[in-house]
C-alpha cells in the first residue's frame, strides 16, 4: 500500500521562552520577537509529522509532504520535519503572510494543497501554541470539502477509509471516515522522534520548495483579514492575600470554606 | 547553547541542527537521571544503542563503514552536548569513537573495518582502549605489556590501568610491545581466556563512567587481530589526538552547565536584601566564565576547520585541550563557590562536573604534559623526556 500525506506545520515562537523575556507591543498589536531565542516548529505539528511518518512506515510506501505558511522562515528550524524523515517540504513565504488570520491561512493552504496534487490524508496539529485558536484545520477541511476528525490518539488506515480514536475529556470516541480526510493530533498520538545525524545529513540534500502567494495565484485582497484584532496586551495579574484566622485549625478551615463559597469558587 | 559572540553563525545549518537535536535528546532522555547514575556509580549501558541510533558513536568516521560521516564541527558539537550532561557520557563516546573506531578505520584491515565499525557505530559492540599502565601514564612508551608471536598467534601479557569502559567492553584495543620492541595494537575480545577486567571503585570523579584495570595473562589472539598499519608509539598517540580534539569541545559543554547553574542561583539567592547577582564580586566570577567559554568556542571552531582541511597538528590540539579543560575546571570550582552550600549537593550539576573535570584535566595528557608538548614545539627544546 502507498499513502500520500500532507502535514501542515507552523513555525511559532518558542513556548519555552521565559516569561521575563516575553513582551508585546500594544501599539502595533504584535508580539516582540525575542533576540537569541530561535522559533520552533509548533509542538502539535511535530506530533503530526511523527504520526504521518508512522502511517507511511506502516503502509510500506508513500510520501509525507510538509506544508507551511509564513513570512520569515528560519531554515534550521523548519527543516526539522525533513530531518525526522519527511520526503519533501513546501514553504509559502510571503511578506503578505505576516499577520494572516485563520481564514487567510486556510486560503493559502488550500491553494497550495490543490497545487500539490493528489493526497490521501492531511494531518494538522490540533492548534498552534502561539494563538491557540485551533481554527485552521477546521476551516481547511471545510474549504477542501473533506471530513475532519479531531484530537486523534490513534489512526488506522483501511482500504479507502480511516479509523480514528479521538480523545475526549471523559474518554474517547471512535470515528470512521472516507479518504481523503483531515485529522488533527496532539501529544497523545506519541512523542515526535529526534532527528538523528543520518536524518539531518539526508535532509541537507532536500531543498524546500519556496513559493510566494503569486505563485499560487493568490492576490492581496484574498488575504484580507476576516477578523480584526482589537487589542493585544499582557494581562496584569493582581494578587491579594487575606489571612483567615480561626480559633483552631478546624475553625480556620470552616471559615475558609465559607469564604470560598461566598466567592462562588466552591 | 551559551554563545555570547554568536559563534554558531560560523556553523553550517546542519551543524546547528545537529547541536539542537543532540541537546533535545540528551536533555529529555539522559539529563533527568544523570545525578542518580553518578551517585550510584553506574554507567547506563542500556542507552548505548540509542546513542548509536542518534549517530553519536564515531560520528566523523566514513559512511562506507556505517558511520554518519559528519564534519569535525558537528562531531565537536556532539562532544559538547554529551559533556554538558556529564563528562562520563562524553568519555564513553570518545573512547568508542576516537580511541577504538578511529584506529580501526585508520590502521585496520578491510576485514577489521567491516567487522567492527558498523556494529560499533550502532552501539552493538563496545570498545575500550588499553594504553596506560600502573606506572606513569604520561610516559606510555615505557609500557611493559608484551605481545610474543607464536606462529599465527600472538600471546599477550601485561596489565593496563585506568581503562574507561573496561568492564562493559566487548573488545579491548590493547597496545603492547612485540619482540622487536615495537608498539602494536591488538583487538582482543574481552571474553578471551586469560583476559580479566577489574572495576575500579571508590572513585570520586567520573562516577557515571566505568573505569577498569585490565589483566592479560597469556591471552592468545590470532595474528589477524593486530592492526596491520599501526606500528610504534605514534599510532596510539594519533588516537589520543582525536580524543583530545573532542575534549576541547566537550569541556565547554561542562562549562556552560556550571555557568548556567551559577547564573540562575545568583539571581534567585538574596543576601543582605539583594540578589547576590547584583554584587560585583559575583559578577566578576560570571564574567570570567562567559569570557573563557567564548574564547574556548572560537578556539574549538578554528581547530575544527584546521582538522577538516588537514592542517591540524597534535600541538594545536594540545593548546585547545589544555586551555579549555582548565578553563572549565576553574569555572566549575568558582561556580561551586557561587552556590555556597548548595554547590556541594547533586541537586545542582557543579560539584559533579567539578569532580569529573579533575579527571578530564589529567587524562588524555595532563596539563603539564600538554605544556611540555607545546613548549617543545615553540623552543625546539625537549623538556618532556
Ligand atoms: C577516569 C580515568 C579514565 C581513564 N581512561 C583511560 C583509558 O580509557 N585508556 C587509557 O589508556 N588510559 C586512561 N586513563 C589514564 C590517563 O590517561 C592517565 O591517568 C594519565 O595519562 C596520567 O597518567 P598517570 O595517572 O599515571 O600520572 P603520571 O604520568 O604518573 O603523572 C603524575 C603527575 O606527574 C606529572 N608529570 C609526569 N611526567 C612529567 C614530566 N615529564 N614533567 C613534568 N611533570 C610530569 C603529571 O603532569 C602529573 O601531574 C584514564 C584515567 C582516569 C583517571
Amino acid at each position: 500500500m502507498s499513502i500520500n500525506i500532507i502535514v501542515c506545520a507552523k513555525q511559532v515562537m518558542d513556548p519555552e521562552t521565559p516569561s521575563s523575556a516575553f513582551s508585546v507591543d500594544s501599539d502595533i498589536k504584535q508580539v516582540t520577537p525575542v533576540q537569541g531565542i530561535p522559533p520552533v516548529v509548533n509542538g502539535f505539528c511535530e506530533n503530526a509529522v511523527e504520526a504521518a511518518l508512522q502511517i507511511r512506515e506502516a503502509a510500506g510506501g508513500g510520501t509525507v509532504t510538509v506544508l507551511s505558511v509564513g513570512n520569515e522562515f528560519v531554515m534550521d528550524v523548519m527543516k526539522k520535519p525533513l530531518s525526522m524523515g519527511a520526503d519533501s517540504m513546501i514553504l509559502i513565504q510571503d511578506q503578505l503572510c505576516e499577520n494572516l488570520d485563520a481564514l487567510g491561512t486556510v486560503n493559502v493552504l488550500s491553494a497550495a494543497i490543490t497545487r500539490a496534487g493528489e493526497f490521501d490524508l492531511i494531518l494538522c496539529g490540533q492548534q498552534a501554541s502561539d494563538w491557540d485558536n485551533a481554527h485552521v484545520p477546521l476551516g481547511l477541511s471545510e474549504t477542501l470539502g473533506i471530513p475532519c476528525l479531531t484530537e486523534a490518539k490513534n489512526i488506522e488506515i483501511g482500504d479507502d477509509s480511516v479509523t480514528v480514536n479521538s480523545s475526549r475529556t471523559d474518554g474517547y470516541e471512535v470515528f470512521e471516515a472516507n479518504l481523503p480526510a483531515l485529522i488533527t493530533v496532539n501529544n497523545e498520538i506519541g512523542e515526535p522522534r529526534y532527528p538523528t545525524l543520518r536524518g539531518i545529513m539526508q535532509a541537507s540534500r532536500k531543498t524546500p520548495e519556496i513559493l510566494s502567494l503569486s505563485d499560487l495565484g493568490l492576490s492581496e485582497d484574498q488575504m484580507a483579514p476576516a477578523m480584526a484584532l482589537s487589542d493585544l496586551y499582557i494581562p496584569v495579574s493582581e494578587a491579594q492575600c487575606e489571612i483567615i484566622e480561626g480559633e483552631d485549625d478546624a475553625d480556620s478551615g470552616r471559615l475558609l470554606a465559607l469564604k470560598l463559597r461566598e466567592a462562588k469558587i466552591i | 547553547m551559551l554563545d555570547y559572540y554568536d559563534v554558531a553563525e560560523l556553523f553550517e545549518s546542519e551543524e546547528r541542527q545537529i547541536q539542537r537535536s543532540a541537546r533535545d535528546y540528551l536533555d529529555n532522555e539522559l539529563m533527568p537521571n544523570i545525578a542518580d547514575w553518578w551517585e550510584s556509580g553506574e554507567f547506563p549501558t542500556d542507552i548505548i544503542p540509542n546513542l548509536g541510533e542518534m549517530g553519536f558513536l564515531g560520528a566523523n568516521l566514513p559512511q562506507e563503514y556505517g558511520c554518519p560521516g559528519v564534519g569535525n564541527v558537528a562531531y565537536g558539537l556532539i562532544m559538547y552536548e554529551l559533556e554538558r550532561i556529564d563528562s562520563g557520557l562524553r568519555s564513553f563516546a570518545s573512547v568508542q569513537g576516537a580511541l577504538v573506531m578511529y584506529p580501526i578505520s585508520r590502521y585496520g584491515s578491510e576485514e577489521q573495518k567491516h567487522k567492527y565499525l558498523p556494529q560499533m557505530a550502532a552501539g552493538n559492540i563496545v570498545g575500550c582502549f588499553g594504553l596506560t599502565e600502573h606506572d606513569g601514564g604520561s610516559d606510555p612508551g615505557a609500557m611493559k605489556t608484551t605481545a610474543v608471536r607464536d606462529g599465527e598467534t600472538y600471546i599477550l601479557n601485561g596489565t593496563k590501568m585506568w581503562i574507561t569502559n573496561g568492564n562493559i567492553a566487548d573488545i579491548a584495543l590493547v597496545w603492547a610491545k612485540d619482540s622487536e620492541g615495537d608498539i602494536r595494537g591488538f583487538l582482543v575480545p574481552t571474553n578471551a581466556n586469560g583476559f580479566k577486567a577489574n572495576k575500579i571503585d571508590k572513585k570520586m570523579s567520573m562516577r557515571a563512567s566505568v573505569t577498569s584495570e585490565l589483566v592479560l595473562e597469556d591471552v592468545a589472539v590470532p595474528a589477524t587481530s593486530m592492526l596491520p598499519d599501526a606500528k610504534g608509539l605514534s599510532a596510539p598517540l594519533s588516537c589520543l589526538t582525536q580524543a583530545r580534539y573532542g575534549i576541547a569541545w566537550g569541556a565547554l559543554g561542562a562549562l556552560e552547565s556550571v555557568y548556567n547553574d551559577a547564573l540562575r542561583f545568583s539571581k534567585s539567592r538574596s543576601t543582605f536584601g539583594r540578589p547576590i547577582a547584583s554584587r560585583q564580586l559575583v559578577q566578576d566570577k560570571l564574567v570570567d566564565m562567559v569570557t573563557d567559554h567564548t574564547k574556548g568556542l572560537l578556539l574549538a571552531w578554528k581547530l575544527a576547520k584546521m582538522k577538516d582541511n588537514g592542517t591540524m597538528a597534535y600541538n594545536h590540539v594540545s593548546v585547545a585541550k589544555r586551555e579549555n579543560v582548565r578553563a572549565s575546571l576553574k569555572a566549575a570550582r568558582i561556580a561551586r563557590e557561587v552556590l555556597g552550600g548548595s554547590g556541594i549537593t547533586l541537586d545542582y550539576s557543579v560539584i559533579r562536573h567539578m569532580l569529573n573535570l579533575e579527571t578530564v584535566d589529567t587524562y588524555e595528557g595532563t596539563r603539564d604534559i600538554h605544556t611540555l608538548i607545546i613548549g617543545r614545539d615553540l623552543t625546539d627544546e625537549n623538556a618532556l623526556t
